[in-house]
């Protein structure tokens, strides 16, 4: 059976810069992974172009079988998204914010699919708050309720805690183990946090410039590059980049 | 949008029919210039439906939520016609009502021209409405000079209230090119009991029809080109 996601040799350049440049990347149903690496090391850039939101100018993207962007409608059947960064509808309910993304997600019944999510997320008490009227964090639960209303095999994630208060943070990371847990969905993140990345992710694979560097569990990257953690390693790498940069 | 929806027609139906009524030499200003008003706001609603429906998803950063679902561009551009189609329904609608009400006018005067006109003007303003929606694509919240711009230039240029003619010159030439202007030619002949301009008609429907295909190749090039040079993440 093949990768859930299956990428080959993704090359992406805007004018002279390579912001990716030969990325290839498999994961498995239900695995969970971590795509970290300095600012301007192409995680997010990767991650578009796994969502078709970007073009890649080489290389393949598959979701769940189906090639981008021939098939990007089937392939976001199979995908969800979710990022401090996109809004909701400020002037509708989450109720019926998420109502409405089940609509565009094409789920079989819409009202089913909002209340079960609401029920796992633990955010019944937003359901009459309007979108608006949400502080970050809930902001945070009610984006991943929306990613996940039609039962996405793969969640795609861009700083999922990022500038949310550490006990909110704990409770998405919790949120997000347990989807994982109980629908086998997979996930692939980008964090800042390496602790966090290593709470909640299996694997890790690390850019440089474009480029992986590294991939494995994150106890044997952080050892293979000579340091004692992933936080380690990380701050090793960004202060190389800074240099690199000056 | 409710402002433009709901208030703009009425004042632009009291607006050019007290002027009708003011300075024209008897009923056929009044109607002219109240039919005029009428068929504009078919371009006028579904531009606007168009245009400002998509800048609505840049301004509030919504496009990448758009795109990370199965929902497809047709799919999407449908969507925004049917609801710039009810709008325009609702405008003519109301300009009807405040029409007949207020001045006594009525607004199929022109006979059964007005039919045909108004797939053309609907046609045209999606055209219109294609074309900022790539531009929007490639330039984000600084298209929107676009959506309102076209709509200013094409008001004088089209004819709506004159014919050709009255213009000066340089700009008869260009409004000649334009489709709009031979739907409004026409309907004024209905009006003026002149018969039916077919040839006019016929003009203007091929016109339309080769600026929404135009309109529509030009969207799909600016979809790739936002993909290709990852124009996302300026409006994320």
């Amino acid at each position: 059976m093949g990768a859930l996601l299956d990428i080959q040799g993704l090359v992406k350049a805007f004018d002279d810069l390579r912001a990716v440049d030969g990325v290839s990347l498999r994961v498995e149903p239900g695995e969970r992974v971590a795509i970290v690496g300095p600012n301007g090391a192409g995680k997010t850039t990767t991650l578009l172009m796994i969502l078709g939101a970007i073009e890649a100018d080489e290389g393949t993207v598959h979701i769940a079988g189906h090639p981008l962007p021939a098939q990007r409608h089937h392939a976001m059947r199979s995908i969800g998204f979710s990022a401090g960064y996109l809004p909701l509808p400020d002037r509708l309910k989450v109720t019926e914010a998420l109502r409405f993304f089940a609509d565009l997600s094409e789920v079989d019944d819409p009202g089913d699919a909002v209340d079960t999510v609401i029920q796992e997320l633990d955010i019944d008490h937003l359901r009459d708050k309007l979108c608006m009227h949400l502080s970050s964090g809930q902001r945070t639960l009610v984006g991943i309720a929306k990613a996940t209303l039609h039962r996405p095999r793969l969640l795609v994630l861009d700083e999922p805690t990022a500038s949310l208060d550490p006990d909110i943070a704990f409770r998405v990371r919790d949120r997000l183990a347990q989807i994982n847990d109980q629908h086998h969905t997979a996930l692939l993140l980008t964090s800042h946090d390496m602790r966090e990345v290593e709470t909640l992710t299996e694997r890790v694979v690390f850019l440089r410039a474009g480029q992986i560097i590294a991939d494995g569990s994150p106890a044997a990257i952080a050892a293979a590059g000579g340091h004692d953690s992933l936080e380690e390693l990380f701050l090793a790498e960004a202060s190389r980049h800074r240099a690199v940069q000056l | 949008m409710w402002f433009l929806l709901l208030a703009l027609p009425v004042v632009d139906v009291v607006l050019f029919s007290s002027i009708g009524v003011a300075y024209g030499d008897g009923d056929g200003s009044v109607r002219i210039l109240f039919t005029g008003i009428l068929l504009f706001h078919l371009v006028w609603q579904l531009t606007l439906a168009g245009s400002l429906g998509f800048l609505e998803e840049v301004w509030s950063r919504n496009l990448l939520n758009l795109l990370t679902t199965p929902v497809r561009e047709i799919e999407y551009a449908v969507a925004l016609g049917v609801v710039g189609l009810a709008r325009t329904v609702v405008a003519v609608a109301l300009i009807s009502i405040v029409g007949g009400g207020l001045y006594a006018i009525d607004p199929t005067s022109a006979g059964w021209v007005l039919a045909p006109a108004a797939a053309v003007l609907l046609l045209f303003g999606w055209a219109v409405a294609l074309l900022v929606v790539g531009l929007t694509l490639q330039y984000g919240d600084s298209a929107e000079v676009f959506s309102w711009g076209t709509l200013v230039l094409l008001m004088p240029l089209s004819g709506v209230f004159y014919p050709v003619e009255a213009l000066p010159g340089g700009l008869q030439a260009i409004a000649r090119v334009i489709p709009l202007t031979r739907a409004f030619d026409a309907t004024r002949a209905g009006i003026e009991g002149g018969g039916v301009a077919e040839g006019d008609l016929v003009i203007a429907a091929i016109g339309s029809l080769v600026a929404v295909a135009l309109a529509f190749g030009f969207v799909l090039r600016q979809m790739r080109r936002f993909r290709q040079l990852g124009w996302v993440t300026r409006v994320t």
